[in-house]
């Protein structure tokens, strides 16, 4: 058994790890289901890896708590979401108390307090009296959900471990302003903090065996991103041969934000860099996650996706991420033996390698996703799957002709033309002649095949459009427009995803580079007060900005020649 | 006006509304931690967003926890926080000065003094003061043995202001003796080798010191022992876990067996440490009935774990950074990075390991251990909240002995020195001085009596009989501080009152200043938010 450590910083993160953890514990709960389909008991993954068997069943897990900022008083203290675990699963938030100090008079407000959510509610009950029958439809949570979900705790069905939960604390300053690099700078100064984190950390890693990486969810886009390069920089240091994979999430509509000022805009572009540049220097391969807009994708064809809910875009990045850690469980074999519903089994260290040693030696994956995957023996659609996949990261170009790039593709639960699954030796047939027909062939190409498909958990939002059948098979016949389908109409999904190192996110580093070259050490740029504020020298911007060219130069050989020779 | 010019979104306060504002939310926060000085103190419940509770009258917590919005309050807890850094105690009284130094002012300012008279007069009040302060102390001689009695005396009024009593008197021994066992003559005491571990436990009286340490974590191996006595200790930095080689290179094997061998071979690498720290073992433990501990930093694998534990060897793994320093300095040895030459000069001794299981998790002791230069504070409590207040408490106690220790002086506490203060000021001082600037040491004269008065608010005495009659005594010549029982006046050192230098120098000297640049502020400008209404 190789197990995972996965660590969750920041809001978005924690907006994903929730659908991530309810995927999985919907996978477990299937395995034990006797009325379940049995592809989930027969192809089961092993959850080991990614669970920590406590005398609860508890789950290995280290989260941060996003501090979410309270309207508009301004001089009050934040208040501080958070969710609270008692015994036997109750998943409860409580009223808060605060004080604020404002021109002599203390004035003591309690704010009032957000009620449990119906979801909430009907997992309290659940924990209370097993047997009782349900009190609340699962349509009316589903909808109390769509409509409600202010925060990750609001439809997570998950139990967390006690010592996994952290919240950061103590800022003087207000947190809605908690949107760059600087902003956290009293956390990270904060010793005490930092350490109890890596505590937090040591205790689940103490009780692995054997270690086969960490996965590091960080929300990138505000100041949670320098806490994670802190924390990460630690990591490097205290377990030197674990090979951490990171992924970048942010939500679509931190990007999006549109009337900027140019103070504002230099600002943000020095954040990406910064955050970029520092993140990538202590992990060992990253993943960028965050389109810009995911309803006027490729994607909208079959799902129905609301920008502005964080709900529904970080279920597809949670969707995509549990595609990726597929092989991560699934059976170790001999390399000649073949299993009938897996194969192609990878554990981290193994990914990294695969795709930051090889071809152009570059850390900077891309990850393209189909959701649901296109069916297979179909001829046709089955040449579409490289098409179908649609790339959650931002940025990047879309010519992909890369003789150099470097990939590992992850087909989980395909279904064919009828609706039947797919044996593992017809994806892998039908993959190799999409790419046999590919006129640029990858330089090295995995793949990882299962037959297990996605679970669809009850608090998944309602995204699916009509056209999607009860196992995600692609129904051509459809009713135009319907409703939005959910988690009652569809059982699961095929998934397939890929990760892609190639020169498709040449843009996505160069811009970075580029902007903090423009703002930040060129003479006189606009962006050195900024950076001094958020307390870098001006050698440790050169030194950055440095280690953002070397990330540059694996698409670039005649630069290597170059700088070999001094 | 011009600055409107420059920026409109600026909003301005001007000369008599920006004073006042500094002085409201110096007032304000003072009011706020007024209640909770001294040992008659009352409690403050804070309760967290996710509906942690924490009861504390620790100044110190209390100003981090509170999230504070207004920038002169800000200013204001950032120098008490800072007080705290620097000497450990003080924080509530910091705050009470400031804002007594405060309110004082602003009685001059509305009869039309201007703030620079008053700023000058606090900077000769200082100066007066803190030279008052060097006669006033007394001094202890440390030497070689510290005098245990004086420090105790030291720790219980600390500890007695943030505890109820039984406890505090329970919990001076443990500190004073833990700082008495990290402490190396000529050396600065450093506090973090003082581990402080908590346990959700039993009851807060069971907190205990233990020459010794205690790991959050046991051995992960069925068959290790328990339990064992007169133990070596390895403490160790080194892998005993299968890796994969780090190159970038292929193997080619063309049939099972050279995989087997190659397989074999990088696991003989893993095998091969175990085997030295085996043979250790079997070397330092032969014909003898000792027991052999080996702690990791690393981490161990099951393969490894079962041959130590074959070899009847305790293995531990993923200790935490900083105990691997504190294990050396509590049982001797060294801390080995690689498993080349080991001796038995490298090893530490422990009398006795033993693991605790509580629920889901387990403890490991390591207990009677020779000369210890490092030992563990063990807290207990039935919950959360008592064993942060304790850790509050022991850390602050940890802190005034220590001070203590370095200061080589105390100061009589209960009020005495802030009465005795007082009376030099205006007796000896202000007669020095030329012009409205009197005012100014006036004032701070007044101020330094915020202590004693709220140490009698607190205990539900009338202040003005207190204060009178202190002064009185202090005028026939005596030194006394208040007895919070009865309202009489006590003498300190009789009673064993006594305050940490440096922490009431740091008062003195920090106070003045952001009071000073607090009173000279004559315009408040702010960008892009109202500062006057609350939405």
């Amino acid at each position: 058994m190789r197990e995972a450590v996965t660590v969750q910083v920041g809001g978005f993160a924690n907006y994903v790890g929730s659908h991530f953890w309810n995927f999985q514990d919907e996978l477990l709960g299937l395995a034990d289901d006797p009325d379940a389909d049995p592809v989930f008991k027969n192809a089961a993954l092993d959850m080991d890896v990614l669970y920590r068997s406590g005398e609860t069943h508890q789950y290995m897990m280290l989260d941060f708590t996003r501090v979410y900022p309270h309207t508009v008083l301004v001089w009050c203290r934040l208040v501080l979401e958070c969710m609270l675990r008692v015994h036997g699963g109750i998943i409860c938030r409580v009223p808060w108390f605060f004080e604020f100090i404002r021109s002599g008079n203390v004035t003591r407000s309690v704010s009032k307090p957000h009620g449990r959510n119906l979801f909430l509610q009907s997992l309290v009950e659940e924990g209370q009296n097993r047997s009782s029958q349900k009190s609340v439809e699962d349509k009316d949570l589903i909808d109390c959900l769509e409509n409600g979900v202010n925060f990750w705790t609001d439809y997570s069905k998950v139990q967390y471990h006690p010592q996994s939960l952290y919240e950061l604390h103590g800022s003087w300053t207000d947190f809605d302003k908690f949107d760059n690099y600087g902003s956290a700078q009293e956390v990270v100064s904060d010793w005490s903090q930092i350490e109890e984190m890596n505590e937090r950390l040591r205790f689940f890693v103490e009780e692995c065996d054997h270690i086969q990486g960490i996965q590091f969810i960080v929300d990138d886009s505000g100041g949670f991103s320098s806490v994670a390069a802190q924390f990460l920089e630690n990591i490097a240091d205290d377990y030197t041969n674990t090979p951490v994979l990171l992924y970048c999430v942010r939500d679509p509509m931190t990007l999006g934000s549109s009337r900027m000022n140019q103070r504002e805009s230099i600002m943000r572009a020095l954040h990406d860099a910064i955050s970029f540049s520092k993140l990538s220097s202590f992990c060992n391969l990253m993943v960028p996650i965050g389109p810009p807009s995911l309803s006027r994708s490729y994607m909208s064809l079959y799902l129905y996706i609301q920008d502005e809910k964080p709900f529904h875009a970080s279920a597809v990045c949670a969707a995509a991420i549990h595609s990726i850690t597929v092989p991560f469980r699934l059976q170790r074999t001999g390399p000649s033996s073949d299993l009938a519903h897996s194969s192609g089994n990878l554990d981290i260290g193994e990914l990294v390698h695969i795709l930051s040693d090889q071809g152009r030696q570059n850390m900077v994956t891309a990850l393209d996703v189909a959701m649901p995957a296109p069916s297979l023996t179909d001829r046709d659609a089955m040449g579409n799957i490289e098409m179908k996949l649609h790339s959650l990261t931002p940025e990047i170009s879309d010519e992909d002709e890369d003789p150099y790039s470097v990939e590992s593709l992850v087909v989980h639960g395909a279904l064919d033309r009828g609706g039947q699954r797919t044996s593992i030796s017809q994806v892998k047939d039908s993959v190799c002649s999409v790419y046999e027909a590919r006129e640029t062939k990858p330089k090295f190409s995995h793949l990882s095949a299962s037959l297990c498909p996605l679970p669809v958990p009850l608090p998944f939002p309602s995204i699916f459009r009509g056209n999607i059948g009860r196992h995600g098979e692609i129904l051509s016949d459809h009713a135009e427009e319907s409703q939005a389908k959910g988690s009652l109409d569809i059982e699961s999904i095929p998934m397939a995803a890929r990760l892609r190192s190639s020169s498709a996110v040449l843009p996505f580093i160069e811009r970075r580079s580029g902007s903090l070259q423009k703002h930040g050490v060129a003479r006189g740029a606009i962006g050195s007060m900024v950076l001094r504020d958020w307390g870098f020298g001006r050698e440790e911007v050169e030194d950055m900005g440095e280690h953002l060219a070397k990330l540059l130069r694996p698409f670039h050989p005649e630069m290597d020649l170059t700088s070999d020779s001094d | 006006m011009s600055l409107r010019v420059l920026n409109p979104n600026a909003e301005v306060l001007n000369k008599s509304a920006a004073l006042h504002m500094n002085i409201n939310a110096a007032k304000g926060l003072q009011d706020v931690l007024k209640t909770n000085l001294g040992p008659k103190g009352t409690i403050k419940m804070l309760v967290g967003g996710a509906g942690d509770i924490k009861l504390t009258k620790d100044g110190n917590t209390l100003l981090k926890e509170m999230q504070i919005q207004n920038p002169t309050a800000i200013m204001i807890a950032r120098t008490a926080v800072a007080q705290d850094d620097t000497s450990g105690d003080g924080t509530t009284s910091t705050v009470l000065f400031i804002g007594e130094l405060m309110k004082q002012s602003e009685r001059c300012i509305d009869e039309g003094t201007h703030p620079r008279f008053l700023v000058d007069g606090f900077d000769v009040a200082k100066r007066a003061t803190l030279e008052f302060l060097e006669k006033f102390k007394t001094s202890v001689v440390m030497g070689d043995e510290p005098d245990r009695e004086i420090l105790k005396m030291i720790a219980r009024t600390t500890l007695r202001t943030k505890l109820y009593e039984g406890l505090a008197d329970q919990l001076t021994d443990i500190v004073v003796n833990a700082v008495l066992c990290i402490r190396k003559p000529d050396e600065p005491i450093d506090l973090f080798m003082v581990e402080i571990m908590h346990m959700r436990h039993k009851f807060d009286v069971d907190t205990r010191l233990v020459e010794g340490l205690v790991l959050d974590h046991g051995s992960r191996h069925p068959d290790m022992k328990r339990r064992a006595e007169n133990c070596y200790i390895l403490t160790c930095n080194v892998s005993l876990e299968y890796e994969k080689s780090e190159i970038n290179a292929g193997f080619f094997y063309s049939n099972a067996e050279q995989r087997e061998k190659m397989v074999a071979a990088e696991r003989r690498q893993v095998d091969e440490r175990v085997k030295r720290i085996i043979e250790l073992k079997n070397k330092v433990c032969a014909g003898n009935d000792k027991n052999f501990v080996v702690i990791n930093q690393k981490g161990i694998d099951p393969p490894s774990l079962d041959l130590l534990a074959r070899a009847g060897i305790i293995g531990l793994r993923r200790a935490k950074r900083r105990n691997m320093e504190r294990l050396v300095l509590a049982c001797g040895g060294e801390a080995v990075d690689s498993v080349d030459d080991l001796t038995e000069d490298c090893l530490g001794w422990a009398g006795l390991v033993y693991e605790h299981t509580l629920g889901e998790e387990k403890y490991t002791f390591i207990e009677n251990v020779k000369n210890p230069r490092s030992c563990t504070i063990l807290i207990k409590g039935p919950n959360d909240h008592t064993i942060a207040q304790i850790k509050d408490a022991v850390r602050d106690g940890l802190r005034s002995v220590k001070n203590t220790v370095e200061d080589e002086a105390v100061v009589l506490g209960a009020g005495a020195f802030e009465v005795a203060a007082k009376k030099h000021l205006i007796d000896n001082v202000k007669k020095t001085v030329k012009g409205r600037a009197q005012l100014g040491v006036e004032a701070f004269a007044d101020a330094l009596l915020v202590i004693p008065k709220t140490l009698a608010e607190n205990s539900g005495l009338d202040t003005q009989d207190v204060i009178v009659s202190l002064q009185n005594e202090h005028d026939r010549g005596l030194v006394v501080g208040l007895n919070h029982h009865s309202g009489e006046p006590i003498d300190p050192q009789m009673e064993g009152i006594f305050d940490n230098y440096s922490v009431k120098r740091q008062i003195i000297n920090s106070g003045p200043i952001i009071a000073s640049q607090l009173l000279l502020v004559d315009e408040v400008i702010r960008a892009g938010r109202n500062m006057r209404k609350p939405t």
